[in-house]
């Protein structure tokens, strides 16, 4: 690229790892070990629930990609998660696929769909991209409520699941989980950690100097875009066959978004540790306080809009500032 | 190397640049002078394609650069500071430069390492290599805008009041760089306030006013020109 007289170059080291990181990489593998083997010890209840915060994460963690790097701030990534979940019902229970296959294909469809979605809504700005979102899932949930082949607003129960004893289905589920933690938390430290994660923060941090500093923003936004949906798509897909039914106001309620803005927004956006944070303190408030109904969703409003006005890195970037010890450590050290 | 044809601008009726014609030859040095408002980041936003003109045409190295993206106007070698550094201010001294050096430079990020951390060195940054750049001095802020556009081994480098706000000491050091830069060949257009610095430097002036080319040539023909003296210092012949 350069025709102009190089510099002199000696060779330097770069550290990209941390002991913390090595620690927290151990403590997550010894995570998804124990996911793994729940089916042999734990109870169905107890399975349920572990499953719920795997979806939770991995929902988070999607939108983080999103809102936190891309600064795409979605408030449809319901659709997506709505669309897979259904093609999963209607492989499985319809064409007679074995569900835990069709939960793979199904990613097939948010992939599909996020395409025109983002042509059509990639030019609006902040807000009015996040209103286009909403009314995106709001359509796929009324076409899907007037679709009789999907049973309409009754919605459909995944009746093959049957021929699995509970167990067997608890096995398949875990793994399912486990493989989906991998794929989003896993994938999006990788991605950070890869030349891309370069391209990410930069675009974060401000995506018009990025765009003179040789990165194809559009480019990326799409690419991030399509695989939030696809992720999102996975947590769908896994979460609605874990319950074994699905209607259209559970599979595209608002209320996956607002899970996933309040775990990202508590925790801290931009971050992945962050995102486990805040599902952690998501899933315990909700099974502590869920009872409360509306007046637990107002003191859940008013937290994040405490962290947002006043704590903007959320917990975790509270937390760095007292100890610098990440979990997922993406950044390049010079050691000369 | 550079060369614009009949460029104009215009946001709405507000008609910011006018029927420009100027080019500036590989190895160059040319400086870019104009009161406020005289269009001079504009041509720079045209330049690096932030901005898409409503006329004329721009070439670089022969090829007409009007349909080309920011990104790929990196990627083919045109470099640039901005007047308010833009650093990416949650990441490191280094890592802004890995950024420009694996994206702008089209390389893989391990190749880029060596390049950056000589660049550092070369803008006198590299104590500060892992400090965030959102917690830079403002000297440091110009060095590290000069240092990103540097990594990837920019054949044309855009300067934006890179000498702006800074002591005469500090402006001195900077100079010293941008000498530097010049003299490992690299073409460079330099828009400045502070005069002494850019006419040390530059072969070749061009003043802009109310977007249009008032003055061209040496840098001491220009500033003795009237005209120049009289729009941009308010000195009446």
């Amino acid at each position: 690229m350069s025709q102009t007289q190089p510099l002199s170059e000696p060779a330097v080291t770069v550290r990209t790892q941390t002991a913390s990181g090595i620690v927290a990489m151990v403590i997550g593998a010894g995570l998804i070990a124990t996911l793994l083997s729940l089916p042999f010890w734990a109870e169905q209840g107890t399975i349920r629930s572990v499953v719920e915060l795997c979806c939770y994460i991995a929902i988070a963690q999607m939108w983080n990609l999103l809102a936190g790097y891309a600064g795409l701030v979605s408030v449809g990534q319901q659709a997506f998660s709505g669309v897979a979940a259904y093609v999963t019902f209607i492989l499985a229970q319809n064409f007679g696929i074995n569900p835990y296959i069709a939960i793979v294909l199904s990613l097939a469809a948010p992939a599909i769909l996020a395409v025109p979605v983002y042509g059509l809504l990639h030019r609006l700005d902040g807000p009015y991209f996040a209103i286009g979102t909403w009314v995106v899932a709001e359509v796929v949930r009324l076409i899907t409520t007037n679709v009789g082949y999907v049973n309409a607003g009754a919605g459909m129960s995944l009746r093959v699941m049957t021929q699995f004893s509970a167990q067997e289905r608890a096995i398949g589920i875990c793994i399912l989980c486990a493989l989906m933690l991998i794929a989003t938390v896993g994938g999006s430290y990788w991605l950070l950690r890869s030349r891309y994660g370069l391209a990410l923060t930069a675009m974060r941090d401000n995506p018009v100097s990025a765009a003179s500093q040789g990165v194809n923003v559009g480019r990326l936004r799409f690419l991030i875009f399509v695989a939030a949906a696809v992720g999102t798509g996975l947590a769908g897909s896994i979460y609605f066959s874990s319950q074994l039914r699905i209607t259209p106001p559970a599979a595209y309620g608002a209320e996956w978004a607002s899970i996933a803005i309040f775990i990202v927004m508590i925790g801290g956006i931009g971050s992945i540790e962050g995102v486990l944070i805040g599902a952690m303190i998501f899933y315990f408030a909700d099974q502590w306080f869920g009872e409360y109904g509306a007046t637990y969703l107002v003191v859940l409003g008013v937290l994040t809009l405490f962290v947002a006005l006043y704590l903007r890195g959320g917990l975790w970037g509270v937390l760095t500032r007292v100890v610098d010890a990440p979990w997922f450590p993406t950044r390049r050290r010079l050691i000369e | 190397m550079l060369a614009a044809e009949g460029l104009g601008k215009s946001f709405g009726a507000n008609r910011v640049l006018h029927d420009l014609d100027f080019s500036v030859d590989a190895g160059e040095v040319l400086g870019v002078l104009g009161p406020n408002g005289a269009g001079k980041t504009t041509l720079f936003n045209l330049i690096s394609g932030d901005h898409a003109p409503t006329a004329g045409t721009m070439r670089f190295n022969g090829n007409v650069l009007n349909a080309d993206p920011p990104y790929r106007r990196a990627q083919m070698g045109i470099g640039r500071t901005y007047q308010i550094p833009m650093p990416f201010a949650k990441m490191t001294t280094f890592e802004n430069l890995l950024v420009s050096a694996a994206f702008a430079g089209r390389s893989r990020e391990g190749e880029t390492y060596a390049r950056c951390a000589a660049v550092l060195r070369d803008c006198d940054l590299i104590q500060h290599a892992n400090t965030e750049a959102g917690k830079l001095t403002l000297l440091n802020r110009k060095r590290l805008e000069l240092a990103r556009a540097l990594a990837p081994g920019p054949r044309l480098l855009l300067l934006d009041e890179i000498a702006g706000g800074l002591t005469n000491e500090e402006s001195r050091e900077l100079v010293e760089l941008i000498r530097r830069v010049r003299d490992r060949g690299v073409t460079i257009v330099w828009i400045e306030h502070v005069l002494h610095a850019v006419m040390s430097v530059a072969s070749r002036m061009i003043v802009l006013n109310f977007g249009e080319l008032i003055a061209e040539g040496p840098p001491r023909a220009v500033m003795d020109d009237p005209e120049v003296q009289r729009v941009y210092m308010g000195i009446d012949a």
